[in-house]
């Protein structure tokens, strides 16, 4: 099609944004939409059309800017909880029991806990037990003064867009650990006419009959389909059964008997602390009516119940099994499972959601989904389990080569890590697995051989999907998700 | 999961060969270690065998890697010579903190990268082992400074006081505990008791008080020390013991001499009869059948082949009809069972050479029912033309009740005692509120804007044995021109209609819905609710399109 003619096939928003443009300068779209006086998607689709027939030049800025949450934003001018926290307790006379301070400040519960912890941290105060907790400042709280906490003056600053420098990098860090400050993209689209795109602008003047340009983009249309993601898991979850396995019940509130005991970590163990665990305000304890396996985990965890083990020779405690957590693993199901009964032989599976205190980037989520299984059988034993990784691996992870390494686990003895060479991301670590320890399986009444797995199919996915950054797996973008390619397996 | 740093030129002194980062990176595996992290020549291994203190060191690693290279084999061999000194654990301290154990290192070359090692030991065996030093607490001395013999004595509040390490004033241990940053940290280890752990020497100079603090005076060990003193502290004499030896292990891997400290103990039940020195390595004898191996393994190995591959992961290894005994040092407490020794077999067989075998269980799969009832549900959402999207199980209480007109102070949720943000800190209730959440964040793409969720709520529920209900919903979110009461009832009459349910209806008080324009329903037994969001809802979310929920139970 010569000039001419793509002149006179332009329509009404096209020729308007035209007129809008210029030869000499980028412009950006709200200036567009301003000068032609039409609506910015109605200028964002005119300058498509117009780039696709050769008339304009782009430009994209992209850039990661910062921006507040909405909980940073409803914070925002507002006195944030550790300085009501300060205030209250400079109120009390610089001396008090938490719960006068939380009386004197109204805080509610979460926000008092996070409240005594930055002070804590900062050394504001120092914190005494006594009855509850008995409280004091210490004089370094005096940073708090008007204007000269740097949270506050981060938050104001970037609702100002200014640039953040020096000492207040430390707050912004600070900010985005709790959640009110986040890296969002923004990208900036700019246009200016080309050589023809001029020369087409004085053509259109003298144009009146409009043509249909067949190549012209039309209008979009999205589909109803599956979020990417869960997509994959869906197909994840056939392809098992498939397999012959069969499906546990995924659940996300456990008692801590099934996410640690029955899986013979010690009550005293490190791997239990707060850190490395979500734990529950509330509920706090739940029930464990299989009175059997609770008297045979028991027995496991102080003498070995008679299954050649020493145990770890304490005294176990039932109130600590029954305690509730969020689900830390998906082996926890394996156990439930175990200690409800199983079929032998038997081949069962789980994807189950999984829970661990993190501070969310492009690496890390506090929510991920894991996939575990185990098989019991008569002679089952440590060959097989590598048997079934290799499988999985090629199967689900798509892998080219795979290599066994120890590893350790407290419920699996041997147990081994399997790294797999991945057509693209080269060798990762993709699964760990083991042969249960006799005091996990025997105490149950498996009496025959059992091999557990796990894997985190988060990194998976993410390739299958083609994204690079974690967060895209729950990902808040709508264009992303109307745009992206239905996973193929 | 303790992570251990060691440098390479250091670690190849220690094992006695050059190794290059690739080779020492590999060879580690063998011993549960991963490389995490390298700067120049520092290396980070994160040892993951939570119960093998003895490898948390370089020292640890190189005696493990010395056998797996092929360097030593067998018990790892140390002399101890038999000492003047003597401790004497005093009955006053039966109540708090009745152990310790003692050794004396001499003739110790005190370098940089001993002094990083012996802090780091100290630390991940006190944290990790010791169960944040509640179970072993771990002091070294300069004994240069120090006069023999020891007392492990208990100490009322004001009979005793002494310059805490890194400070210039004498304290009482009341003051150490409310002051010294140790003493904040662990204090809780000593709280209540009447009588304050010390050790002190026969001039009466104050070593330290376990298992908080040393003293500023001989609590420290300086490139200058020749002569260390060590002592552990804590409830269980076999687990003070393991601390002790695996940190003398690691010092006379460095050249030092190790003498023994003999313990006198108070006359009570508590304590053995007589006296006792330490370091003791003493061996412990396990015995493992053939059968027993071979069912775990796989690996069909003669006894002679089992008893040499022992010998490589510093076992040592008798032949006794169809058994194999093995003997293993004593600080091996991670071995309870035969497996424990059988996994060792196999690591010295190689992963590598351990053929995979196809298992042959002939079994049918099964789908969950709610997976199979959550597809079905997804494959009407789609024909529906409704966009797929996942969000987080945790949410906020201003999320889940304060921006959709619930009581936030009077609203129960499942709630976290240890939140890392603010935006995570209860679970859901309701799938709708992430769904408004969803469309605020994309206000800038085109209208009108249709989405689904399947997925899991959380209750509080005290009767279920998790104490929570967790519910799997459907929820379905309408944004933009027409998105109307008639039309989002129309959604719910295609489910009822494509799944084969009859519903009922009901008035729903909810308010984030707009009165007259929603319902409540009950659809199979299953509760839900739809409707058009109210005005203020609307704006709490900064929504200015038009939108109207379903969310169903399914």
């Amino acid at each position: 099609m010569d000039l001419k003619q793509t002149a006179s096939s332009l329509s009404a928003i096209e020729i308007k944004a035209l007129k809008a443009l210029n030869r000499e300068e980028f412009i950006s779209m709200k200036e567009i939409s301003g000068k032609a006086g039409m609506q910015m998607d109605s200028a964002r689709r005119a300058v498509q059309w117009l780039k696709e027939k050769g008339m304009i030049e782009l430009s994209e800025e992209r850039q990661e800017e910062l921006a507040l949450t909405q909980t940073g934003k409803s914070s925002l001018g507002k006195r944030l909880p550790e300085r009501l926290f300060v205030e209250a307790l400079q109120a009390l006379g610089g001396k008090a029991s938490l719960e006068q301070v939380q009386k004197k400040s109204q805080l509610n519960r979460p926000e008092l806990n996070a409240a005594m912890g930055i002070a804590k941290r900062n050394a504001w105060i120092s914190v005494r037990p006594g009855k509850g907790l008995e409280l004091e400042l210490t004089g370094l709280e005096k940073q708090l003064e008007e204007g000269k906490y740097p949270l506050e003056n981060v938050l104001e600053e970037i609702a100002k867009k200014v640039e953040i420098t020096g000492e207040d990098k430390n707050a912004l860090q600070e900010a985005m650990k709790r959640g009110l400050v986040e890296k969002v993209l923004e990208t900036e689209q700019k246009a200016r006419l080309n050589k023809e795109g001029k020369e087409a602008l004085k053509l259109v003047g003298a144009v009146k009959e409009r043509a249909y340009n067949v190549e012209g983009a039309v209008p979009k249309i999205f589909i109803g389909k599956r979020q990417p993601y869960v997509q994959f898991l869906e197909q994840l979850r056939k392809k098992l059964v498939n397999l012959g396995f069969k499906e546990m019940k995924e659940r996300l509130i456990v008692q801590e008997f099934y996410n640690f005991d029955v899986l013979f970590q010690p009550q005293n163990h490190p791997a239990r602390a707060w850190t490395d665990t979500y734990q529950l305000k509330q509920p706090r304890f739940g029930k464990l009516p299989l009175r059997k396996a609770v008297a045979a985990v028991k027995a496991a965890h102080e003498n070995g119940a008679g299954t050649g083990s020493k145990g770890w020779r304490y005294s176990w405690d039932e109130k600590i099994a029954s305690r509730l957590m969020p689900n830390a693993h998906g082996t926890t199901a394996d156990a439930r499972q175990m200690a409800e009964g199983i079929e032998i032989p038997g081949k069962y599976f789980v994807i189950n959601r999984c829970y661990r205190p993190d501070v969310i980037d492009a690496k890390h989520l506090v929510e991920f989904n894991q996939f575990d299984g185990f098989i019991v059988g008569k002679g089952i034993n440590f060959r097989h389990l590598l048997s079934i990784l290799e499988k999985i691996a090629v199967e689900v992870g798509g892998a080219e080569e795979v290599k066994f390494f120890p590893d350790y686990y407290p419920f699996t003895e041997p147990s081994v890590q399997l790294s797999a060479k991945h057509p693209k991301l080269g060798w990762i670590e993709l699964a760990g697995g083991g042969v249960f320890r006799p005091e996990v399986v025997k105490p149950l009444g498996i009496d025959v051989g059992a091999i557990a797995w796990g894997m985190g199919i988060d990194r998976l996915a993410m390739l299958k999907l083609g994204v690079k950054d974690i967060r895209y797996l729950f990902a808040k973008d709508l264009n992303w998700l109307r745009n992206s390619k239905m996973v193929v397996e | 999961m303790p992570n251990v740093n060691v440098s390479l030129k250091d670690m190849q002194k220690l094992i006695g060969r050059k190794l290059s980062l690739a080779e020492f990176s590999e060879a580690v595996l063998y011993a549960k270690g991963e490389v995490d992290a390298v700067s120049g020549d520092e290396i980070t291994v994160d040892v993951k065998d939570t119960n093998r203190p003895d490898l948390w060191s370089a020292e640890g690693i190189a005696r493990e890697l010395r056998a797996r290279l092929g360097i030593e084999k067998g018990i790892p061999k140390y002399r101890v010579k038999k000492g003047r000194l003597s401790c004497t654990i005093e009955k006053s301290v039966e109540k708090t903190r009745p152990f310790i154990a003692c050794a004396l290192v001499k003739n110790v070359k005190v370098t940089e990268d001993f002094l990083i090692q012996m802090i780091q030991l100290q630390e991940k065996v006190g944290m990790t082992f010791g169960r944040r030093r509640k179970e072993t607490g771990i002091g070294l001395y300069d004994f240069g400074k120090m006069k023999g013999p020891v007392f492990y004595r208990g100490c009322r509040d004001n009979e005793i006081e002494f310059v805490p390490l890194e400070y210039k004033v004498k304290m009482r241990p009341s003051e150490i505990l409310k002051e010294h940053p140790k003493g904040k940290e662990f204090g809780h280890l000593l709280e209540g008791c009447e009588r304050f752990p010390i050790v002190i020497d026969s001039k009466g100079i104050v070593a330290s008080m376990p298992p908080i603090i040393n003293s500023q005076e001989t609590g420290k060990v300086t490139e200058k020390t020749r002569e260390i003193f060590l002592e552990v502290t804590g409830f269980n004499w076999e687990t003070v013991n393991t601390a002790l030896n695996v940190m003398v292990m690691a010092l006379a891997d460095r050249g030092g001499q190790i003498e023994s400290v003999k313990i006198n103990f108070p006359k009570t039940k508590t304590y053995p009869k007589k006296p006792v020195h330490t370091p003791h390595f003493e061996n412990k004898k396990i015995e493992v059948g053939l059968d027993e191996i071979r069912e775990v393994s796989g690996l069909d190995l003669s006894s002679r082949e089992i008893a040499k591959l022992l010998e490589k992961a510093r076992y040592k290894a008798t032949v006794k009809g169809r058994k194999v005994v093995a003997e293993y040092p004593a600080y091996r407490m991670d071995i309870l069972h035969p497996v424990d020794v059988i996994e060792d077999v196999i690591i010295s067989y190689g992963f590598e050479k351990v053929k995979p075998e196809p298992i042959k269980i002939a079994v049918m799969g099964q789908e969950r029912p709610e997976a199979k009832k959550a597809e079905l549900i997804r494959n009407v959402c789609v024909g529906l033309g409704l966009q797929g999207i996942l969000t987080y199980t945790m949410s906020n209480k201003g999320k889940q009740a304060a921006m959709i007109g619930l009581d936030l102070e009077k609203e129960q949720f499942v709630e976290l005692a240890n939140p890392v943000s603010e935006n995570y800190t209860v679970f859901r209730k309701q799938l709708f509120p992430e769904l408004l959440e969803f469309l605020a964040a994309n206000k800038h793409f085109a209208y009108p804007q249709k989405i689904y969720e399947v997925g899991k709520t959380v209750e509080l529920d005290s009767k279920s044995e998790t104490g929570v209900n967790e519910k799997n919903k459907v929820c379905i979110a309408l944004c933009g021109k027409g998105a109307e009461f008639t039309v989002i009832k129309g959604v719910l009459d295609a489910i009822a209609d494509n799944l084969g349910g009859k519903y009922s209806l009901k008035q729903c008080p909810m308010p984030a819905l707009e009165q007259g324009k929603s319902a409540s329903l009950s659809m199979d037994g299953k509760a839900g609710f739809f409707g058009e969001i109210e005005k203020s809802v609307l704006e709490n979310f900064g929504l200015k399109q038009p939108t109207a929920i379903l969310e169903l139970e399914i």
